[in-house]
C-alpha cells in the first residue's frame, strides 16, 4: 500500500518536471504562429527560441535537484543509521524522514538497532563472567603452594602455575608447549613414571593416579624428592588430557631428618650420665662390703630409680621413633615358644629383685610366628613392668600363661595387683594416657601400652585388656601364627638382644 | 680362662672407660685404652686383641670409621679379633652400619650395667 503511494508521487514529480518546460515552449510556439510569419520565426529560432528553451531547462534542472534531494536524504540517513550501528551506537533514535518505505526501514533499523544492542550487552556481560572466572582461576592456581601443571593431548604443557615454578626453578615460558616428560620427568628409582601412565590412560576413562617419593630434577639440577596425583580427563571440552599436581618434600624431609638427628643426639646426651649413675651404682652394689640393711635398701631403691629412668627415656624416644616412622620391624620366623623360655630367666629374676613371684606357663610345641624379637621383648618388657608397679611387694604375683590356638597365639599376663577403674579401659592404650593422673602414686609417662599396640599392630596382632578394680588386671596380645611351618634354617646373623629395642650381639659369629 | 685375653677399649669419655674397665679387670682380662679413634685403629694394628670394644662418638675418628677400616672393604679384615660396638647412640640407621661393617655386636651403654656386659664379653670370647 505504501510503496503504491511512493510510486504515484514518483510519477507525479516525473510528470511535473517534464510538462514544465515543454507546456513553456508550447506557449510561446503559439504566440509568434499567430502573429508573425515562418520566416520571422526561421530567421529569429536562434536568436529568440534558444533563450525560451533555456527558460524551460532551467526550471527542470532545479526541479531535478530538489527532486534528488527529496529522494537522497532518507537515503543518506538510512547510511548515517547504518554507520551509526556498525560503530556500536544502538541508543539513538535514527530520524529517518520521509513516509512509506523510508517510515519502514526506520521501524525496522531501530528493530535491528534493539536486537543488536541486547544480543551484545548479553555477549558482553558472558565476556565478563568468563574473564572474572579466568581471573578468579588464575589466583587460585597461583596462590597453591603445590605445582599445578596441565597437558593437552599430546603431552604438551599448557598450564603451570606460579608454585610450579618456584619448585622447579623454571618459567612459563620455558615449559609451554613443552612435552611434559622432558620438563618435568618424574621418576621413582631412576625410572619414569607418570609418562607410561599417562599414555595407558589415554582414550580411557577419567582415572586418578597417585606416587609418593618421586624424584624430580630443579632446572639448576638440584634433586627434589615429590608427592604426585595426576587426573588424566576424558573428552575435557577445553583440550586438557592430563592435570598433574605435586608437593615438594625436600624442605619438611630435610625439617623431618634434623628432628631425628636432634632426638637422637638429645637422646645420647642423656644416656651418658645415665650409663654412668647405673653403672656406678651397678660396681657399688657388688663392690661395698659391709653395708647395713638400710643402706643396702636406699642402694637398692636408687637402682630401681636409675632403671626406671632409662626405661622413661627408653620410651619417650621409642614413641619419637614411631611418631617419626623411624622404626623398622627386623622381622624373621622364630620359635616363640623358644624365645620366651631363654628370655624367663631375666623375668622372674625381675620379679624376685622387686619381691613379687613370676611365673609363666608355655605349650609343649614349638611355635613359629613371624616376627621381631628386640620388639616382642619390648612389649613383655612393658607388660611386666606395669604389672609390677600395680603389684604389692611380698603378694604380687603375676602369671604370663602362652596358649596356642589354630591361627594364632595367645599371651595373657595376669596380676593381683591394683586393677583399672572401668572408665579408663577404653583410653589405655592411648599415647599419653594416664589413669588418674593427680592421684596415682605410680610413675610413668602412659606411653608402655601405646607402644605394646603399635608393636602389636605391626606384627599382624592385637592387645587387650580385662580388669577388675580392687582384683587385678589381664593383658593379652594375641600373635598369628607363622603358615610355613616348614625347615627355618638360623641365619648366622640373627641377632640375640640384650636389652632394649637397639643393641644386638651376633649368636653364632661366622668367622 | 678369661685371664689370657686382651681387650682394647677405644672410648673418649675416661670415667666411662674406668668404669667398665674396672668390672673386666675383676673378670681377669687385660684391658688396654684408646682415648680416640686414631689411637684406636693405631694401636689395633700394631697388636692382636681378642676383642675391641669401640665407642662411636670419639674425635678424629668415629668407631664406624675404625671398625670399617679394621674389617675392610670385604669385611674380612682381623678375624680373629671380635669387634663389638659400645655406644649410647641407638640409632636404626647406625646399628645397620655396624652390622653391615662386621661388628660383632651393638650395645647401648645406657641399656646395661657393667657386670651385664661381662657376662655378654664372657659368652662372644
Amino acid at each position: 500500500m505504501k510503496s503504491e503511494l511512493f510510486r504515484r508521487q514518483t510519477l507525479a514529480l516525473f510528470f511535473i518536471v517534464s510538462i514544465i518546460p515543454a507546456l513553456i515552449v508550447g506557449a510561446v510556439w503559439y504566440a509568434f504562429t499567430t502573429t508573425n510569419t515562418l520566416n520571422f520565426l526561421l530567421l529569429d529560432f536562434n536568436s529568440f527560441m534558444l533563450p525560451v528553451m533555456m527558460l524551460g531547462i532551467i526550471p527542470a534542472i532545479i526541479l531535478s535537484f530538489i527532486f534528488a534531494e527529496i529522494l537522497a536524504r532518507p537515503v543518506r540517513e538510512i547510511h548515517r543509521a547504518i554507520h551509526r550501528l556498525a560503530v556500536g551506537d544502538f541508543s539513538r533514535q535514527f530520524n529517518i524522514k520521509g513516509s512509506g518505505e523510508f517510515a519502514e526501514i526506520n521501524v525496522a533499523l531501530e528493530q535491528v538497532a534493539r536486537k543488536l544492542e541486547e544480543t551484545l550487552s548479553q555477549a558482553s556481560s558472558e565476556t565478563d563472567l568468563i574473564k572474572a572466572e579466568r581471573g578468579k582461576l588464575h589466583s587460585v592456581l597461583n596462590s597453591m603452594s603445590d605445582g599445578v601443571f596441565a597437558l593437552d593431548r599430546s603431552g604438551r604443557i599448557v598450564l603451570f602455575n606460579k608454585a610450579a615454578c618456584e619448585i622447579t626453578g623454571r618459567t612459563i615460558t620455558e615449559v609451554a608447549g613443552q612435552l611434559a616428560e622432558k620438563v618435568m620427568p618424574f621418576r621413582s628409582n631412576g625410572e619414569l613414571i607418570m609418562t607410561r601412565w599417562l599414555a595407558l590412560g589415554s582414550g580411557a576413562e577419567h582415572k586418578v593416579g597417585q606416587w609418593k617419593g618421586l624424584e624430580l630434577y630443579r632446572a639448576d639440577g638440584h634433586s627434589l624428592t615429590v608427592n604426585v596425583e595426576a587426573v588424566v580427563l576424558k573428552d575435557d571440552p577445553n583440550g586438557i588430557a592430563a592435570l598433574v599436581t605435586f608437593h615438594d618434600l625436600t624442605k619438611s624431609n630435610q625439617l623431618e631428618e634434623m628432628k631425628i638427628d636432634f632426638v637422637a643426639l638429645a637422646a645420647h646426651e642423656l644416656r651418658t650420665p645415665l650409663t654412668e649413675i647405673k653403672g656406678y651404682l651397678d660396681i657399688l652394689h657388688t663392690e661395698a662390703k659391709g653395708l647395713t640393711k638400710t643402706q643396702q635398701k636406699f642402694l637398692g631403691q636408687a637402682m630401681t630409680s636409675a632403671s626406671q629412668l632409662g626405661d622413661l627415656m627408653h620410651n619417650l624416644l621409642n614413641v619419637a621413633r614411631i611418631e617419626h616412622g623411624e622404626i623398622s620391624y627386623q622381622s624373621e620366623v622364630i620359635d616363640y615358644r623358644s624365645f620366651l623360655m631363654d628370655s624367663a630367666e631375666n623375668i622372674k629374676e625381675r620379679g624376685t629383685q622387686q619381691d613379687r613371684i613370676i611365673t609363666i606357663t608355655l605349650p609343649k610345641q614349638p611355635l613359629l610366628i613371624l616376627a621381631d624379637e628386640s620388639a616382642l621383648k619390648e612389649v613383655i618388657d612393658n607388660l611386666v613392668s606395669n604389672a609390677i608397679t600395680h603389684t604389692q611387694p611380698g603378694t604380687g604375683r603375676i602369671d604370663i600363661t602362652v596358649t596356642a590356638r589354630r591361627t594364632s597365639i595367645e599371651t595373657a599376663i595376669t596380676d593381683n595387683g591394683s586393677g583399672i577403674p572401668n572408665h579408663a579401659l577404653p583410653h589405655l592404650f592411648t599415647r599419653f594416657y594416664r589413669v588418674d593422673e593427680l592421684k596415682s602414686a605410680t610413675r610413668g609417662t602412659g606411653l608402655g601400652l601405646y607402644i605394646c599396640k603399635s608393636i602389636m599392630e605391626a606384627h599382624g596382632g592385637s592387645i587387650s585388656v580385662e580388669s577388675v578394680e580392687g582384683e587385678g588386671s589381664t593383658f593379652t596380645f594375641i600373635l598369628p601364627l607363622h603358615t610355613v611351618a616348614t625347615n627355618v634354617v638360623k641365619d648366622d646373623n640373627k641377632r640375640t638382644i640384650t636389652r632394649g629395642a637397639h643393641g644386638w650381639i651376633k649368636n653364632n659369629p661366622v668367622r | 680362662m678369661a685371664g689370657s685375653k686382651i681387650i682394647l677399649f677405644v672410648e673418649d669419655d675416661k670415667p666411662i672407660a674406668e668404669m667398665y674397665s674396672r668390672v673386666l679387670e675383676r673378670e681377669g682380662y687385660h684391658v688396654e685404652f684408646a682415648y680416640n679413634g686414631a689411637e684406636g685403629l693405631r694401636k689395633a694394628n700394631a697388636k692382636h686383641y681378642d676383642l675391641i670394644l669401640l665407642d662411636i662418638m670419639m674425635p678424629e675418628k668415629t668407631g664406624i670409621e675404625v671398625l670399617n677400616e679394621l674389617r675392610g672393604t670385604d669385611g674380612s679384615g682381623n678375624p680373629d679379633t671380635k669387634i663389638v660396638i659400645l655406644t649410647n647412640l641407638a640409632q636404626d640407621k647406625t646399628s645397620q652400619e655396624a652390622l653391615k661393617a662386621q661388628a660383632d655386636g651393638y650395645i647401648i651403654k645406657a641399656d646395661i650395667v657393667p657386670s651385664q656386659l661381662a657376662s655378654i664379653i664372657a659368652k662372644l670370647l
